[in-house]
């Protein structure tokens, strides 16, 4: 059995699974942010009802308000701290940072928890080493809240095998945006993909990160990265205990192997109206954004923020162009800020939003009028998500950002020299 | 389990956003469900009938995971849901809130607009009744199926505490 297996067979309590099996298995940690939350609350008090059976497993935080805007969405929230505090759930509240990262830095997630939530980039904590699956909010409502169990399909797992050296300027988010395009959106569907070889070995925990983000675009139900010395040495500075042993594969479980050589990729952006349609950035140099913004589920990471102020330290934003900086955690801004970033970017023009989970589907920020468009470190960009449908978004890397911020056009960053 | 309606057809790659806008999440489903598909058919929310059927393409429902997309599609008055290939939250989501959804690779090369078409959710089958054409597909899991009779998986885990419990 690979890491997948083993960790649904120990929940589950049998000896082992096979994919294509549906099997219960006990929940470690329930994650819902603000919108899931409500909704998700919502259905268990009308439909459900009585006590939440795990409390200390659940965790909520608030990502997409880092202040509510208006009347609504302040009831909203005000719902939720409600309905936390009366089943005893921790709560963090509007400030913390993106859901994911919270949960991460907060050292909630460890390897092999099963971890549910309804946000479809919940499989990122593949990263960590857990099962991690996007449900929606009657699993929540009807099964984990009330039982501590959600049911599973088995699913097969793919194995991706990247090797190689990138190009220089090409980060983890080029790669990533690249595999999407070349794989093909939902090409993966129900597959739990596996993210190996020496290329991914080699990289940082949060470079990393950026591969179980977008599987859900390849259509698949969970990834992960297995658990190696640089997963415990990451997660040995978090709070929390680690556990007694890591989920290790036997070796040899892929119904499918794919091997990529990443030596020969360039920057890369994703254009509208989807996440599949990614293109080199050459190709749509030029083309101007009014908004440019680090932040989201795979952006707002330190990385993203050394990055722009080695580009923009000194030097002035493009007047045409309003580029947000969102610190993906508290932690993520404090150590900015310890490191000196902070001031560079202020005084270039940038502006700094409080930890949060930035524009995503503009509740607190970003919307766009007709005919605008916006470069960004986000995991989405379907029409109509950040206000107008006429409105553009292009998904790059953090140099691509700051590089887009700085000229006022799509650039490509290995053309402009920090 | 077998549904006959009039057909909407849409592509591929459609996200939850286009089922729900952000803007209309907070609103009383009586309000969502006015809304629903609109951007890429504005009739659809406008002339959708009890019984009609929705025909979409490939990886339908991808993005979000929350159900409320699922539940607006529900609130058309579809009877079901068939699309060449479903994104997988969305296809669970359908079954848990008790949306009947056929995954048939290659439906939408069956269909038009206003076809009048037969599915089976227990069997598979498929036949557009205007053109003639049929198709079988592989069946939902018995698991969605009695999912599906339950009314929804908060029913079947209420009814069944073995399950769960």
């Amino acid at each position: 059995m690979n890491v997948v297996e083993k960790i649904l067979a120990r929940a589950s309590g049998r000896s082992s699974v096979e994919p294509g099996e549906i099997v219960i298995a006990n929940v470690d940690r329930l994650i819902m942010h603000d919108l899931s939350g409500y909704l998700t609350a919502g259905v268990f008090d009308k439909q459900v009802g009585g006590k939440v059976r795990h409390p200390d497993r659940v965790v909520m935080v608030f990502d997409h308000h880092f202040s509510p805007p208006t009347e609504q969405q302040a009831t909203v929230l005000q719902a939720n701290r409600d309905w936390a505090a009366r089943h005893g759930i921790r709560l963090f509240d509007c400030g913390n940072g993106n859901l994911h990262h919270v949960l991460v830095r907060r050292g909630l997630v460890k390897p092999g928890m099963i971890v549910v939530g309804s946000d479809s980039h919940t499989p990122v904590h593949g990263t960590v080493g857990a099962l991690a699956v996007a449900l929606g909010n009657d699993s929540h409502a009807g099964t984990v809240l009330p039982y501590g169990k959600a049911w599973f399909k088995v699913p097969h797992t793919v194995r991706i095998e990247l090797s190689g050296t990138p190009q220089p300027g090409t980060s983890a988010r080029d790669i990533a945006l690249w595999l999407v395009a070349r794989i093909g959106e939902g090409e993966l569907n129900y597959a739990a993909v596996e993210f190996a070889g020496p290329y991914v070995k080699q990289l940082e925990f949060w470079d990393r990160w950026l591969f179980p983000l977008l599987c859900v675009d390849l259509g698949a139900k969970c990834s992960f990265v297995e658990p190696d010395d640089a997963t415990e040495a990451f997660l040995r500075g978090l709070p929390g205990e680690l556990p007694a042993e890591f989920p290790r594969s036997d070796g040899g479980e892929a119904a499918q192997v794919l091997r990529f050589d990443v030596g020969e990729v360039g920057p890369q952006v994703a254009c509208p109206p989807t996440v599949g349609n990614v293109k080199p950035v050459a190709d749509v140099a030029g083309n101007a954004v009014g908004w440019a913004e680090l932040g989201g589920h795979g952006g707002g990471r330190l990385e993203d923020i050394r990055i722009a102020a080695a580009l923009l330290a000194g030097r002035a934003v493009h007047p045409s162009v309003r580029f947000n900086i969102v610190p993906s955690s508290r932690e993520v801004f404090t150590e900015a800020m310890r490191e000196g970033l902070v001031l560079p970017l202020h005084e270039a023009g940038a502006t700094w939003f409080p930890p949060s989970t930035g524009s995503n589907q503009a509740y607190n920020m970003g919307a766009m009028a007709a005919g605008e468009a916006m470069i960004s470190t986000h995991s989405r960009n379907f029409p109509g998500r950040n206000g107008s449908p006429e409105a553009r978004m292009y998904l790059a890397s953090a140099a691509s950002v700051a590089a887009a911020a700085l000229t006022g056009v799509i650039t490509d960053p290995t053309e402009v020299r920090a | 389990m077998r549904f006959t309606g009039r057909c909407w057809k849409f592509g591929d790659n459609i996200p939850t956003d286009r089922l729900v806008k952000s803007k209309y999440v907070f609103e009383p489903m009586e309000e969502i469900v006015r809304h629903v598909l609109e951007d890429l058919n504005p009739e659809f929310p406008r002339q959708v009938r009890s019984g009609d059927i929705v025909v979409a393409g490939r990886h339908f429902g991808q993005s979000s995971g929350r159900a409320i997309a699922t539940k607006a599609l529900r609130a058309t008055g579809i009877g079901c849901v068939v699309a060449d290939t479903f994104a997988r939250t969305f296809y669970r989501n359908c079954f848990e809130i008790g949306l009947p959804a056929l995954a048939l690779d290659g439906a939408t090369a069956l269909v038009s607009d206003g076809d009048e078409i037969t599915v089976d959710i227990a069997t598979g089958e498929f036949r557009n009744e205007t053109t003639g054409a049929t198709r079988s597909a592989e069946p939902a899991d018995p698991f969605l199926l009695q999912m599906l009779e339950a009314g929804g998986l908060i029913k079947l885990a209420a009814s069944r505490s073995d399950l769960f419990a």
